[in-house]
């Protein structure tokens, strides 16, 4: 995940996905087309998913480059990680000639943060080292979903558009379908060795980027560890001698503990992202992974009894006034929580583990004594936790299917760029900036001015990125950690049955799930009752629960799984 | 769509007035008549300035209130945007589902729930809220300083022109449950007070950040009418011996009332509008169980979800009754002996 390399300013993304999961996640799901789906082009049928045989005539190869040897090597699905330091002098050149041809791409993309100005040093200089003239359209990323479906059915729609998996509800992934360019015929099989960078993304993270039978988006690969990390105060608590909690159990305790509010001191905040990973409910990143096969049957994520028993705990931390109050505000809490956990009001959060890295980054001027980490996930019994795994590759760069064909060129001359491995000029550039200008080097570490944390942010990183790295080189100990946690959590990472897939649901099946997330959110502020979350399950299932059973069902007999 | 209304009755308006005068009374009247009837051409000739000056301004009314009626037609559709590159090409291509959302939508549970909740805190707001600017200007009327005046009102308009964002902000430090207040009471051994989040007494705190950012802003039009009181009547009450109370029933409440009954019909027809920001922003923390009203329904369903067809349903079931109400509460005022919003 680059963009989170790139300042502490992405934490909001974070708190934008917690938002929307369940509510905008989108059904586009992996693999292959169903069979009444391939048939047809543009206008054909939506629904479905691509994979097998026909997914390998549509995915890209794959031409691994090393160009250097990461300090930590990818294990159990994690990021690879970078933690020496770095020859600035001795940087690669992934892209030896300029490949656009001078025109001008207009990208909308979510931004977390303040945009800069348009003409900013650190477009100007990746404008011209791309040779394209990109001009940002940049919307707030925590409100990207209510603007999305207003401009997609406008009649000008931008040369290129981000679009997160979060936010891919209702009939986005129509939209996807009936208004982006098929990338096929620039990308597929060997043709995309003309962009060596793109051709070194993981196939897994293509394989999500093929939308009604065609190869439509450039990935942004992840790695499939659960993103959310249970982050603590490790300054505080070793201070006051606590310990990490290994259960349930030991976490209520713990929090209790902590929790002292007339001093202005709450536990944790809203925990149910780490219950549900503790409980080994199924993610609820996208509809496709909460899906899975029991015992011949497909279970959905909130008909399990540990769904129900993760939620029950969590609002019994609510309940015990473990929580801090803000939390109680849900999405939209008014003040950024990162702030107060700083501030020491809370010493437990969940949140994106590029917050791991960027609350530790901004707070190095600020607060000497400021120690993040990343806690474990428990079993909530005591026992070895069971993870179900999130997607490769969850935001996507689209080319508009009215561009011309030098657009598009140019447009992949971008993500060409972009998509370059650490290492490399080209990465420098893309997520630190001009030297001198955005950062400064010491001792061989980069560090970031302000400048740089104000325009190298959010931007160009969007497009398309390498595979998942963690590298920060300014921080060596905390990227050791990242990379570490996520091989440990990694080991107890399992993949639900339509994981890595790109499904599209038929409309009339798109809404039927919107209402959980909330309630959710309800049953642990305790505004409403366990039993109202059954009564939701028994009126999904009558609702058209059952037939999207039979239908992913079908899905699966003609496709297979893509997981194993 | 309620808003559409507006503009509706108005040139409705327009035209009863030049109309003739309506048959059936005084002989004189038949006269009047037939040289209107033989000279519409005349007056078209006549008025041809005065209605080229009206033109842009019914052209706009033509084109951004009338016109967008038209996309109503997707309130009988499946409406898919995406299927084409413009909306309308979409809207005619988007297959015909008949009344098959208006079905969905009575059926629907988040509807009435959506429709119970705005009714509510209309209510709450007619009752809590109109008398609140009534009553403030009378106590600024009866200032005589213009000083103090000047400071009162500024003062009291001033938060008009803050945003929602602003105003829930301030209250979330004020009374959230780590606000100011819940940690002053916690520091004196109680326990925090979240008023916040809790879905009981939301309807009373929407009401109160209405009242606390724009009853000042509403007391201006009250204030208008009070200043066209003669102080002539004032004296002569006076003179007659009518006390402070005697003077406010029977002068300045009699002028009052014209405007209270005028924007008491603007408010009925309004009173499926109850704060859409204001009530977005705060959805999370209460849960939609307490805060969805139709308008936030409408954007939920058709933007967030791209359920247009739906959305546009709702909102078309909305204006409807809000057509009916403002019409209703038209008749009542009339029959009260006031103008309302048009005359008959």
């Amino acid at each position: 995940m680059t963009p989170n390399a790139a300042s502490a300013s992405s934490g909001p993304s974070r708190r934008s996905f917690l938002a929307s999961t369940a509510v905008a996640t989108a059904a586009v799901a992996g693999g292959m087309p169903l069979l009444a789906a391939c048939g047809g082009s543009d206008s054909g049928s939506r629904e479905g998913a691509t994979s097998g045989k026909d997914a390998k005539k549509l995915l890209p190869a794959f031409v691994a480059t090393n160009v250097v040897t990461p300090d930590i090597p990818s294990k159990n699905g994690s990021a690879v990680g970078f933690t020496s330091k770095l020859d600035l002098a001795d940087l690669k050149t992934s892209v030896p000639k300029k490949l656009g041809k001078g025109g001008k791409v207009t990208i909308m993309s979510p931004f977390w943060g303040s945009p800069p100005k348009g003409n900013n040093a650190y477009y100007t200089a990746m404008n011209d080292l791309i040779g394209v003239d990109v001009a940002w359209q940049n919307q707030d990323g925590n409100t990207y979903d209510q603007k999305l479906g207003a401009v997609l059915a406008s009649s000008k729609v931008p040369d290129m558009v981000v679009i997160p998996g979060w936010n891919m509800g209702g009939k986005i992934p129509s939209a996807i379908i009936g208004k982006f360019a098929d990338l096929g015929p620039y990308l597929s099989g060997d043709k995309v060795k003309e962009y060596p960078n793109l051709a070194a993304i993981p196939t897994d993270a293509w394989q999500r980027c093929i939308f009604g039978g065609k190869l439509r988006g450039l990935p942004m690969p992840a790695s499939y560890v659960p993103n959310i990390v249970p982050l603590y105060r490790k300054d505080i608590f070793d201070e006051e001698g606590y310990e990490l909690p290994t259960s349930a159990d030991e976490f209520m305790a713990l929090a209790k503990d902590i929790t002292n509010a007339r001093a202005k001191r709450w536990a944790c905040g809203d925990m149910k992202w780490t219950a549900f990973n503790a409980w080994g409910v199924l993610s609820g990143s996208e509809k496709p992974l909460g899906w899975n096969l029991v015992d011949g049957k497909l279970v959905y994520r909130v008909e399990t009894e540990e769904f129900l028993e993760a939620l029950e705990w969590t609002r019994k931390l609510f309940a015990a006034g473990v929580v801090h109050p803000d939390f109680k505000l849900g999405k939209s809490q008014a003040v950024d929580p990162s702030t107060k956990f700083a501030a020491g009001e809370f010493l437990i959060y969940n949140n994106d583990i590029s917050s791991w890295y960027g609350q530790q980054a901004s707070q190095a001027t600020q607060n000497k004594k400021f120690r993040i980490s990343g806690m474990d996930i428990f079993g909530h019994d005591g026992g070895d936790p069971s993870i179900f795994a999130t997607m490769p590759a969850n935001i996507f760069a689209f080319i508009n299917k009215g561009a011309s064909e030098s657009v598009i060129r140019d447009a992949l001359a971008v993500a060409n760029v972009t998509a370059a491995p650490y290492g490399t000029k080209e990465y420098m550039l893309t997520n630190y900036g001009v030297e001198g200008t955005h950062y400064t080097v010491k001792d061989g570490v980069p560090v970031k001015n302000d400048k740089g944390n104000q325009e190298a942010i959010n931007a160009y990183v969007m497009v398309a990125s390498p595979a998942p790295t963690l590298a920060h080189p300014d921080l060596p100990d905390i990227t050791r950690e990242q990379v570490e946690w996520q091989q440990r959590m990694g080991a107890f990472t399992k993949k639900s049955t339509f994981y890595g897939m790109q499904i599209t649901e038929p409309t009339r099946y798109t809404n039927l799930s919107n209402d959980f997330e909330q309630l959710e959110d309800d049953i642990t502020r305790g505004r409403k009752k366990i039993s109202d979350m059954q009564q939701a399950v028994s009126d999904w299932k009558s609702k058209g629960g059952d037939k999207l059973r039979d239908w992913y069902q079908k899905l699966l007999d003609e496709n297979g799984s893509a997981a194993n | 769509m309620s808003h559409s209304t507006v503009p509706r009755s108005k040139v409705e308006a327009e035209t009863t007035e030049k109309s003739p005068v309506a048959p059936g009374g005084a002989t004189g009247s038949r006269e009047k008549q037939r040289p209107d009837k033989v000279s519409l051409r005349l007056r078209f000739r006549r008025d041809r300035v005065l209605l080229l000056m009206t033109l842009p301004a019914v052209l706009l009314v033509l084109l951004f209130n009338y016109v967008p009626i038209l996309g109503n037609v997707v309130a009988f559709q499946d409406y898919d945007p995406y299927i084409s590159d413009n909306g309308v090409v979409s809207m005619l291509n988007s297959p015909f589902v008949g009344l098959e959302n208006f079905q969905r939508i009575f059926e629907d549970s988040a509807f009435w729930n959506a429709v119970q909740n705005t009714l509510v805190l209309f209510f709450l707001q007619l009752v809590l809220f109109f008398p609140i600017p009534i009553l403030l200007a009378l106590l600024i009327n009866s200032v005589i300083r213009p000083r103090v005046r000047a400071v009162a009102q500024a003062v009291l308009y001033l938060p008009h022109f803050f945003s929602w964002v602003l105003v829930i902000a301030v209250f979330q430090q004020l009374f959230g449950g780590a606000g100011i207040f819940s940690q002053l009471l916690r520091q004196h051994g109680y326990d925090g007070l979240d008023f916040m989040t809790d879905p009981d007494t939301f309807k009373f705190l929407i009401t109160a950040q209405s009242v606390w950012k724009d009853a000042g802003w509403g007391i201006i039009v009250f204030l208008a009418a009070l200043s066209s009181v003669s102080p002539d009547l004032y004296e002569a009450a006076a003179m007659d011996g009518a006390n402070r109370w005697r003077r406010m029933w029977h002068v300045t409440l009699p002028a009052l009332r014209p405007v209270i009954a005028l924007l008491l019909v603007l408010r009925v027809g309004d009173a499926l509008t109850v704060g859409f920001e204001q009530i977005l922003l705060q959805r999370d923390m209460v849960g939609p169980g307490a805060s969805e009203v139709l308008d936030t329904f409408v954007w939920w369903t058709g933007v967030r979800n791209q359920d247009f067809g739906y959305a546009a349903a709702a909102g078309l079931v909305k204006g409807v009754v809000s057509l009916g109400l403002v019409l209703a509460a038209n008749k009542v005022a009339h029959l009260m002996g006031e103008q309302g919003v048009y005359k008959k």
